[in-house]
């Protein structure tokens, strides 16, 4: 046992005090009147980095929400730099809920910890302090630390896109770990290298001027809705693939030996799908397994529709005009404008003449794989396999980190996301909590990383 | 002064009447308008007995009240007249793109709007002020009066057979007259003779068991948006045609007689396109603009909604999506037939991968009147008078249930349907519209038909 990971084991009893602590500010990013809250949370960081002894502690003010960095450089020029990503805002939370207790009163029950954040993110970010602290209190930091904690990523990180082109050379670094997310099982560990993008879009369709009587008009004028609903159905094929000409063209074929590290998880997979969506039977591209479908294979998903009168009772109009919001999930080498233009070509092309369309560009997110054989992953996973007796499993996650994309694309360095989470936490609903068993391997899984990293630059 | 000559003085006090009542926001299909509703047949009755009905009463149902009235001065052996209206209205709001609030009647370029002013408030007023034009003064008309002026035509008119049915001596008559249809052109009058039926009913496809990640499911369950667009389009064939097997099996084609009387009633395709404002026609081919809309049945989506389709974007996989729709039946087709057929259909293409579920929620027949009956050439020469022109004769696309309950419960008595609204008045649509020489010639017209009648 290392120096570091006895310090964290005789001081774990001060560290989930200090979680508590942390738990209690209701730094709630998405609402508006929590703002003097998130900065409370925001100088509690600053305050606990300056304990540990961070040379340079700063609250940096965004458009927003501000970003807390603390640098401790006291590895020496020739050590390797680590940065480590997090976010300490919350999703807003109430008693009426459905919480059994205050979620801004932590609650310890059955070894977990019960309050708004446990899980997303503030033990990820506890576990990022603590493991620094243990490696700078007994003097055995193998690397120089930085630790970047934003407030807004419950309200979708846009401010990071610019602070991080605007702060690229405070944050230039050998390896970079983003560390938000969730494991899929409380004794496997997984790391996930792969993030799909999305571009998200929307279709209207006008026919008459305005809703008009169906039957004075029913029978002469196309139904908007049912021109939208017959643009919609030629997107898909029979066999659930994507009809959009040139939609597969980028897309990066799967290796049989990733599709094999890619079937260890599947069996989760299967799993949440029964558990969660529960719906009638499987859809989608039938060459591909669910894992695959989820994490390597773009999609084109209706997020929503609309037109006409559906509510209760019912009105017999023949409507306007329909709206359809329409998004892609995107895999590399696919990128969001063009997959757009392609569809916008695609659906003016199919546009019967009896109604007009428009397609347009809501938002942006480009995919993004992470090298699963570089150092940072390496050390990572030799990490993971040390801490939790178990070698991790390779996921390619189906959902977006933008943060890792702005990371990618400016520092353009060895990454890896290691997170401490577990899904069955209930993040962003009530009584989320989490395992403090999980948490504590959590800070020796960061502290053995330090060491890996460390030790492989002076190999 | 004639009753012609006392409508005509009367102008302005009937319109300002008429601006009263479509102040009453009486929303039928709208549960929490009962009061207004109320309100509305008060406000009506209130008037009917101020024009010297001699029965005025609001009588209830399982539903809205009914207003009823009468006037029988003219004694047993002369004719009677029943006439039809309704004092509810479709929903509005000023969001789905009124210029003006709805119940707040506005007067511009010789049309007032607001909701209901068309449909059917000014045409079953402008009735009621014929009848006030008639008996005023101490006229006594030569023919006996009795209103039926019910509150539910907007959602099916779903109590009014089982009224008919219990009051059919109260509401016994010679002739029957409807006051709620349109005709297209203002300078040409029209008879409208028959009018399509009604089957409405909702789609429902539920996927997962709540909404979910489209990261995170996108790809691996079959979104339920996705397949009621995929149900919605399998409904039409290219041609414009209902897949729908065995629904056209009893639709009674046109002879060529009835398609060259409704020949006259064609309207241009420019007129069909200012109104509509669509750039191209549709619809099933082998037939003509008019005889789509009066003669043959359709199939429309009313409406549909799944997930989240507000400002900007939210990458939802909704669980559900609902669609309305409704078809609009012509002699000899059965609603619940009709019903039947579609939820059969749409069941069989619905993917094992959903679970899709069809509602019937209203149903209505289709309805066709005698074009040689008495009292069509009474009404054809009313037209004429008040019009100066002689009417044409037209199939309308809209639904009067009460049609084939009127027809069923009271000995198969001819109906008149004498619409005042113009088919350019908007109807159900966001600024509802009357325009209010529509209004005069209309109770003028009315009147001549009383006159007639009793000849």
């Amino acid at each position: 046992m290392t120096a570091a990971s006895a310090y964290a084991q005789s001081n774990f009893n001060r560290f989930s005090d200090q979680l508590k602590e942390l738990l209690c500010i209701p730094s709630i990013s998405t609402l508006p009147a929590h703002r003097a809250d998130v900065e409370r949370a925001a100088a509690w960081i600053a305050d606990d980095m300056r304990r540990i002894g961070f040379h340079t502690v700063e609250i940096i003010p965004t458009k927003w929400h501000p970003v807390v960095l603390g640098e401790w450089m006291g590895a020496g020029k020739d050590a390797p730099t680590v940065l480590v990503y997090g976010h300490y805002d919350v999703q807003p939370a109430e008693m009426a809920d459905g919480w059994h207790t205050p979620p801004f009163e932590p609650t310890e029950k059955d070894g977990k910890i019960f309050a708004r954040g446990a899980i997303d993110s503030k033990s990820n970010v506890m576990a990022q302090l603590k493991a620094a602290e243990s490696l700078i209190a007994t003097g055995t930091a193998p690397c120089n630390i930085k630790l970047l904690f934003e407030g807004d990523e419950e309200t979708t990180s846009e401010n990071m896109n610019t602070f991080v082109t605007a702060h690229r050379e405070r944050l230039q670094a050998d390896v970079v770990a983003i560390c938000d997310g969730s494991m899929s099982d409380r004794e496997q560990p997984d790391l996930a290298y792969g993030l799909r993008g999305v571009v998200c879009m929307e279709l209207e369709v006008w026919g008459p001027k305005q809703d008009v009587h169906s039957g004075h008009y029913g029978g002469t004028v196309h139904n908007p809705i049912q021109a939208l609903a017959e643009i919609i159905t030629r997107l898909h094929n029979p066999d659930g693939s994507v009809a959009v000409p040139g939609f597969y063209d980028t897309v990066q074929p799967l290796s049989e030996e990733e599709r094999a590290e890619l079937k260890k998880a599947l069996p989760w997979i299967e799993t949440e799908w029964k558990d969660v969506a529960a719906a009638p039977q499987q859809w989608g591209e039938s060459a591909y397994n669910l894992h695959e479908r989820i994490g390597a294979r773009p999609t084109l998903e209706i997020n929503g529709i609309a037109g006409g009168f559906a509510q209760e009772g019912f009105k017999t109009v023949l409507p306007g005009r329909a709206l359809a919001k329409i998004s892609c999930r995107l895999v590399p080498d696919q990128t969001s404008v063009p997959i757009y233009e392609k569809l916008r070509d695609f659906i003016a092309s199919i546009t019967p003449p009896t109604v007009r369309s428009e397609f347009r560009l809501l938002e942006t997110g480009e995919p993004a794989v992470i090298d699963r054989h570089g150092a940072a992953v390496q050390a990572a996973s030799a990490a993971l396999e040390m801490v939790w007796g178990k070698k991790p499993f390779f996921v390619r996650e189906g959902g977006s980190i933008p943060v890792v994309v702005d990371l990618q694309r400016e520092l353009k360095t060895d990454m890896v996301l290691l997170s401490f989470g577990y899904k069955g936490c209930a993040a962003h609903g009530p009584n989320e909590h989490v395992y403090l068993n999980i948490w504590e391997r959590g800070i020796q899984t960061m502290i053995a990383f330090y060491h890996n990293i460390g030790a492989k630059t002076q190999a | 002064m004639t009753a012609l000559q006392y409508a005509d003085v009367q102008r302005g006090a009937f319109l300002d009447q008429l601006k009263d009542l479509v102040r009453i926001p009486s929303i039928s299909t709208d549960p929490t308008r009962t009061g207004d509703m109320l309100r509305a047949a008060e406000w009506l009755a209130a008037d009917m007995r101020r024009i010297g009905l001699s029965r005025v009463e609001i009588m209830p149902t399982a539903g809205h009240p009914v207003v009823y009235g009468e006037w029988l001065g003219a004694g047993a052996n002369a004719p009677t007249v029943l006439i039809y209206g309704h004092y509810d209205v479709q929903p509005a709001v000023l969001a789905d793109g009124w210029h003006s609030e709805p119940f707040d009647p506005v007067e511009r370029d010789g049309k007032l709007y607001a909701r209901g002013s068309s449909d059917d408030k000014g045409q079953v007023f402008a009735q009621v002020k014929a009848v006030e034009s008639l008996l005023t003064e101490g006229r006594k008309p030569a023919v006996n009066l009795k209103f039926l002026i019910e509150g539910e035509e907007e959602i099916g008119s779903p109590n009014l057979g089982a009224f008919v049915a219990q009051h059919r001596d109260l509401l016994k008559a010679d002739v029957c007259v409807v006051s709620d249809t349109g005709m297209k052109d203002m300078n040409q009058p029209s008879i409208c003779y028959a009018t399509r039926g009604l089957m409405y009913f909702e789609l429902e496809v539920v996927g997962p068991s709540q909404d979910l990640h489209s990261g995170g499911f996108g790809g691996i369950v079959h979104n339920p948006a996705q397949v009621i667009a995929e149900m919605i389009a399998a409904l039409h064939a290219p041609d414009g045609r209902i897949t729908v097997p065995g629904f056209y099996d009893a639709v009674a084609e046109l002879s060529a007689t009835e398609r060259e009387t409704l020949r006259h009633s064609a309207p241009t395709e420019a007129d069909w396109k200012a109104v509509s404002g669509v750039s191209g026609f549709w619809g099933e081919a082998g037939y003509e603009l008019h005889e789509r809309v009066g003669t043959r049945p359709t199939l429309e989506v009313n409406g549909i909604v799944s997930g989240f389709y507000g400002a900007g974007s939210k990458t939802v996989l909704p669980a559900k999506a609902l669609a309305k729709l409704s078809c609009r039946l012509v002699p000899n087709q059965e609603p619940r037939a009709i019903f039947e057929q579609v939820k059969a259909y749409l069941l069989s293409i619905a993917p094992p991968t959903v679970h899709a579920e069809v509602r019937l929620i209203a149903e209505a027949y289709p309805a066709v009147m005698d074009l040689h009956s008495s009292a069509m050439q009474a009404a054809t020469v009313a037209y004429e008078r008040g019009w100066g022109r002689k009417p044409i004769f037209e199939r309308g696309g809209g639904t009067l249930p009460i049609l084939a309950d009127f027809q069923r419960q009271l000995n198969n008595l001819p109906i008149i349907l004498m619409g005042f609204g113009l088919s350019s008045d908007g109807a159900h649509g966001p600024n509802e519209s009357y325009t209010i020489e529509m209004f005069h010639k209309g109770i003028a017209t009315a009147i001549c038909f009383y006159e007639e009648l009793a000849k």
